[in-house]
């Protein structure tokens, strides 16, 4: 879908074979020599250490699990542990080149590459650095009790912080690097470029992706890392993950003083298990995973295979991969080996391989090899390697001491909805960095010359219906709204299928291609998965992002990413994260049952979302500004029934300037003082029509109040309304069972019960597929299923003939019939 | 043919009187004009008298109980004579009466009674919650109503519908149903039909929710007659008027020198039972000649300020609170005053006080001296605009001369309608009142 680059019949037609490039596996190649030379003893040794500090931290854990006490220190711990021993040397070997500014992603394992990576961070950050770093988190509350037992100069206190922090952070405490709301297979820390590891298995890909897109679009230094299992291949995320990460147009289209593809290399720790799971021989069929790059690009992505249980081999691949990564020519594809010793869980029982495969592999054990390597070059002897093991068992019964304790380490108080206010930052912010906003061209100069010279409301003075094309619609309102933040915050950026050139599938984005680089705005792969993780990893690197889902019906795509990753980072990280993302998902009619739904509920229903569907011009464009200005993320609901509506209901129409609609407040379209009908979206306009006879035929006055928000959402308008009339029902095109509707009429039979004069009725679209655009009046509410609704359920009106059944023998009959 | 002896309608504000005492019994043979029986109206006692000659065929009523006006309450005729027909309707009778069981049919009682939820009226018959609290409001029988709603469930407007229909209703009557516990019958015992206070029934699920639950830890004493207007006029007093109390005091030095005069005088003058109230309710008449706008009812919208002064002052009775009145107080010397509020007091504490003593107060005064009560708020008895609060007499720092002195002075608290009567006039008043009682010597000649 670019102009730019044509497809030649002849070449795509032309017949040839697809050569594949020959794929390293385990090739590091050196001398212990060389191996001295290029890192010296000093970090020999420290490697040593840390992967010394990591095989007790877990194996530690593994004891508090399964026998409750580690070196007389007795703790009960309720949650998980999914532990790695045996994979020390990879997450060491990883992070010994790796700068603080580098970013690490990580799974439900990574114990290990929080501790490797921080070291790592340590070890390169000057003094004042780290005091600041530990000064400035949770404002030094995990700091002040580490000083209660740690002894040492700055770089022992700080890795006393880290492990403390980490552990309080496992064990659910209020000092845990994120109060204790991520635990095990959530910890991070951000100052050194640990960035969140995640309990969905190849979660971290997309995420880890966007984090990558947000340093080269910002022109940030630094290289992103995914760290996944072996079996994450087999999810659809991954994959997407890839394709994302491996668009030609970051080379062929973007501006190359960005600097080509986003560094990304994704790791896969292959400790050939997916839980029980074997990937080898099993359950996939890629013999070596590095296999894989081959299929995603011509570069077959620099895969290797490497030798997880040589740190130095990692340290080499990593090295070597930076350079590629830093050129521009990522994305970077790993196959580590780099097999655990402990189950998959403290619960497992290994009954998926025998022992003898695992005594195999302890003799090759990457940590007692390392030191036997220390050992027979002469860096070490066994008593300075038997010194760094009782170091490390000493700091961490200091740790451990701490953490476990509750005086020292309290939860927090989860009765005072303390969790509640972390689901939520609330805050707004115009910019999310500093700097000019790249752009193509002025303001005055863009497609805003000709919405603004429109009519801005949609009927004239006579009160008729203005010709579409001369009032602003509610897509160009939205249009409006985008143009606003892209000339504001320089970090913005927004993408999808189709959207640039086409400007969207129904246009809203017309006229910004002509406004933005292409950086700020692209198409995307069909991936709706990872549009969506893509977007959560930019916005929690600190960008602003707007991601498209073509077709509300496509969430279904992207489940995890928008119900697991957007909904939960900044409560996970307890505040932590920001997550400035909006996405746009627009609802369909006329195309049948995978086109045409509406999926409100289900976001609603997820706690984390802020969840807004406009039904006119003007809250399009205030709504959106809204969202785009705030910090937390948004699912933003549009109707293709109004995308060429202009302003009918709010007088003045849409402004021409910048506005933000109230957050969770409902619109009373229509006052009434007989009946209230209650709606989400399009359907707005039928129960006006509803409303308006109800008044011509028989006299009834109904309110119409148009919710616009389904979360937040302040009740007050709405009670207040049923107080007054008693009456309520409610109508959306979403199906009926399980409609967000049911939500709000449970609430308004509880805040208004006295008051009602029959019971809050809802009206929904049937509980079938969408027909095709010619029955779709069948399917969706119409004008007279609310008008028989209050009828049959509400308030007869005499001499009323209804022409659909909406009794309540039909609500028995059909959920009887599950229909 | 028997003819009923009907309950009068002893003053304009009764509703109901409580049957004291009967002086005939069934059988005695009565003239027209005989007093028939004694009853207890919310301000007074009162006897009734036969309204027919013949033999007296049937009380209606037992002693202690609470009867609307316009009742039968005696059958007089032949004997033989068919009275049945003249016996009132259950619905009159008070609160002693067994509650109505208007959703009841024949045979059907006791299944009822059995299916039915405690706290739960009619649950046979759908009604909207709104419906209901409207029909709980406005005292509409749910029971009668035919449901408009789908599947006939009682909606509002049934009960709108119903409330156009409906017998009027006295306000009190409205009131009570409205608060709660209570039920009004179809067709009330007023005038055309009105339902009054007294027809109410106490309602099944109201009583049972307030059940005790245990026995024997309080007594149960019904509000009623002089008690139950009291409660409802106290009520009705602070609901209706913006009320404003003032309070000051004043010199008491003179007032208690020239009572233990009056009471040292010679027996010939009748004076010696003049009480510091006497001479405060003369001072009153006498100052408030002076400040009329005080001297006023307000009704509906319209204030009368009234030439004569009808002192009205609180009596404390076993009964309740009564505020009988000193008509045209400004003409009657101390010693008159002092003698009617004697004679009033004392019919009061004996419940032999008439109507016409009640009635028609334009200004009221109140004691609570004697109890040692400094300073009070009183409330007003509308329609008048103020009532006047006096307290004990008590040793009070004063400054005289540069130099403090402890002097005896009285508390005076002026409770004002603020909605007619500005606080600086009603201040005035109170400053001229003191003044009066400080130099009560020089008052009385004038």
């Amino acid at each position: 879908m670019t102009k730019l680059i044509s497809i030649d019949p002849i070449e795509a037609r032309q017949k040839s074979v697809i050569v594949g490039l020959e794929i390293p596996v385990n090739a590091y190649q050196s001398t212990p020599k060389q191996e001295a030379q290029k890192y010296g003893r000093e970090n020999l040794l420290r490697m040593y250490r840390d992967m010394v500090a990591i095989r007790e931290f877990e194996t530690m854990l593994d004891r508090i699990k399964r026998e409750g006490i580690y070196h007389g220190i007795a703790y009960d711990h309720g949650g998980p542990a999914h532990l790695s021993i045996g994979q020390e040397a990879a997450a060491v070997g990883q992070s010994f080149h790796l700068r603080p500014d580098d970013f690490i992603f990580g799974s439900h394992r990574s114990h290990g590459e929080i501790l490797a990576k921080s070291f790592s961070a340590i070890a390169k950050m000057g003094e004042k650095e780290l005091i600041e770093v530990m000064e400035g988190y949770l404002g030094g509350a995990p700091l002040r009790v580490v000083e209660t037992f740690s002894d040492g100069n700055v770089q022992d206190l700080a890795i006393d912080f880290i492990l403390y922090g980490t552990l309080a952070e496992i064990f659910g405490r209020e000092h845990g690097f994120n109060k204790g709301m991520g635990g095990s297979m959530h910890a991070f820390f951000a100052p050194f470029g640990v960035m969140p590891n995640n309990a969905i298995v190849g979660g971290s890909a997309d995420i880890a992706v966007g984090a990558a897109l947000f340093k080269r679009v910002n022109r940030r230094s630094g290289l992103v890392i995914a760290n996944i299992g072996d079996a994450s291949m087999g999810c659809g995320p991954v994959w997407e993950a890839m394709m994302f990460a491996s668009m030609d147009q970051y080379r062929t289209l973007w501006d190359a003083e960005l600097g080509g593809s986003p560094p990304i290399l994704f790791n896969f720790m292959n400790n050939f298990y997916g839980m029980g799971g074997q990937p080898q021989g099993e359950t996939m069929g890629l013999g070596m995973l590095a296999r894989v790059g081959m299929g995603v690009n011509p570069e077959a992505m620099h895969a290797e295979r490497i030798d997880g249980y040589n740190p130095l081999a990692v340290a080499d691949a990593i090295e070597r991969k930076r350079t590629i990564l830093e050129a521009g020519h990522g994305p970077v594809l790993l196959d580590t080996v780099t097999y655990r010793f402990s189950g998959h869980s403290p619960s497992d029982a290994s009954a998926y391989r025998e022992k003898s495969e695992i005594d195999l592999w302890r003799q090759q054990d990457g940590l007692l090899n390392y030191g036997e390597y220390l050992k027979e070059n002469g860096h070490a002897d066994q008593a300075l390697l038997d010194g760094f093991q009782a170091h490390s068992t000493e700091r961490l019964i200091k740790a451990l001491a701490a953490a476990a304790s509750t005086e020292i380490s309290p939860r927090i108080n989860a009765q005072a909805e303390s969790i509640g206010g972390m689901m939520f930052s609330d805050r707004y912010k115009d910019r999310m960095a500093k700097g000019e906003p790249e752009l193509l061209i002025a303001k005055e100069e863009s497609r805003l010359k000709q919405t603004q010279a429109k009519h801005r409301f949609g009927l004239d003075e006579q009160g008729n219906p203005r010709p579409k094309l001369r009032a602003v619609t509610y897509a160009e309102a939205l249009y409006e709204a985008m143009m606003h933040r892209f000339y504001e915050d320089p970090t913005m950026i927004a993408y999808g299928e189709e959207n640039r050139d086409w400007g969207g599938a129904f246009g809203v984005y017309r006229g910004l291609t002509e406004c933005l680089p292409y950086h700020r705005l692209f198409n995307s792969p069909i991936s709706e998965g990872a549009i969506v993780g893509v977007a959560v990893g930019y916005a929690l690197s600190g960008g602003r992002v707007v991601a498209e889902l073509m077709y509300c019906d496509f969430m279904g795509r992207a489940g995890d990413e928008i119900f697991n990753q957007m909904a939960k980072w900044q409560s996970m990280s307890a505040g932590i994260l920001r997550m400035p993302l909006v996405l746009r998902v627009s609802v369909g009619s006329k195309y049948g049952a995978q086109h045409s739904q509406d999926w409100s509920a289900m976001v609603a229903h997820v706690p984390g979302l802020k969840v807004m569907f406009p039904a006119t011009a003007y809250d399009a464009k205030g709504m959106l500004n809204l969202a785009l200005r705030g910090l937390d993320p948004v699912v933003f609901f549009e109707s293709q029934r109004l995308y060429t509506e202009p302003e009918t209901l709010v007088d003045g129409g849409v402004p021409i300037g910048y506005y933000e609609v109230e957050m969770g407040e409902p619109a009373v379209r229509r006052s009434g003082r007989d009946l209230t009908i209650v709606t989400i979206g399009a359907t707005l306009y039928r129960a006006l029509d509803a409303a308006a006879e109800l008044w011509q035929k028989h006299r009834l006055s109904a309110e119409v109040i148009d919710i616009r928000f389904l979360n937040p959402l302040n009740y007050d308008k709405i009670i207040t309304s049923v107080k007054k009339t008693g009456r309520v029902a409610l109508a959306s095109d979403a199906c009926e069972r399980g409609s967000f509707l049911h939500t709000v009429a449970s609430n308004i039979s509880q805040l208004a019960f006295d008051y009602l004069d029959a019971p809050v009725a809802v009206v929904g679209a049937r509980n079938w597929i969408t027909p095709p655009a010619e029955m779709e009046e069948a399917f969706f509410p119409q004008k007279e299923w609310i008008i028989d609704t209050i009828h049959e359920r509400i308030l007869p009106l005499p001499a009323h003939r209804a022409s659909t059944d909406q009794a309540t023998s039909a609500i028995m009959r059909r959920t009887r019939l599950g229909i | 043919m028997a003819t009923a002896v009907v309950l009068p309608k002893p003053g304009n504000t009764v509703e109901s009187c409580i049957l004291v005492s009967w002086k005939k019994q069934v059988g005695d043979q009565v003239v027209a004009g005989e007093a028939l029986c004694d009853i207890e109206t919310d301000k007074a006692l009162v006897e009734v008298e036969s309204t027919a000659s013949g033999s007296l065929l049937a009380l209606f009523f037992e002693e202690g109980e609470e009867i609307a006006v316009f009742t039968n309450i005696a059958a007089i005729g032949r004997p033989g004579d068919s009275f049945e027909a003249l016996r009132p309707a259950v619905a009159a009778r008070g609160a002693s009466a067994e509650p109505a069981t208007p959703t009841a049919r024949p045979g059907q009682e006791s299944q009822d009674l059995r299916l039915g939820q405690p706290g739960a009226h009619h649950t046979d018959i759908g009604i909207s919650p709104r419906a209901k609290n409207l029909a709980g409001r406005q005292n509409v029988a749910i029971a009668g109503l035919e449901g408009s709603g789908p599947h006939g469930r009682i909606i509002e407007r049934d009960v709108l519908a119903a409330m156009g229909q409906q017998p009027l209703m006295t306000p009190v009557a409205k009131r009570m149903v409205a608060q709660g516990g209570y039920e009004a019958p179809a067709q009330g015992s007023g005038s055309r039909g009105r339902i009054l206070a007294a027809d109410l029934t106490h309602s099944a699920s109201e009583s049972a929710a307030s059940s005790p639950q245990k026995a024997g830890e309080f007594e149960i004493i019904p509000v009623k007659g002089v008690r139950k207007v009291m409660a409802r006029r106290m009520l009705e007093s602070l609901h209706t008027t913006a009320q404003l109390t003032l309070h000051s005091s004043a010199d008491a030095q003179t007032l208690l020198a020239y009572r233990q005069r009056l009471k040292a005088s010679s027996e010939a003058f009748g004076l010696q039972q003049v009480t510091i109230n006497d001479i405060i309710l003369f001072t009153v008449s006498r100052v408030l000649e002076h400040h009329r706008e005080l001297n006023a009812l307000f009704k509906d919208d319209v204030l009368y300020r009234y030439r004569h002064i009808h002192l009205g002052f609180a009596v404390d009775t076993p009964r309740g609170l009564m505020a009988p009145v000193i008509h045209d107080a400004h003409r009657l010397s101390l010693r008159r005053i002092a003698q009617a509020s004697r004679r009033l007091a004392t019919a009061c504490q004996e419940g032999v006080i008439t109507p016409a003593d009640m009635d028609n107060g334009t200004f009221t005064v109140t004691n609570l001296g004697n109890w040692g009560i400094e300073s009070f708020t009183p409330i007003l008895n509308p329609p008048q605009v103020a009532i006047l609060g006096v307290g004990s007499i008590d040793l009070k720092p004063v400054e005289v001369d540069g130099e403090v002195q402890f002097m005896k002075r009285i508390g005076l608290s002026l409770t004002i309608n603020h909605q007619v009567v500005d606080g600086a006039p009603a201040a005035r008043f109170l400053q001229a009142l003191a003044g009066g009682l400080a130099e009560v010597d020089l008052l009385l000649a004038v």
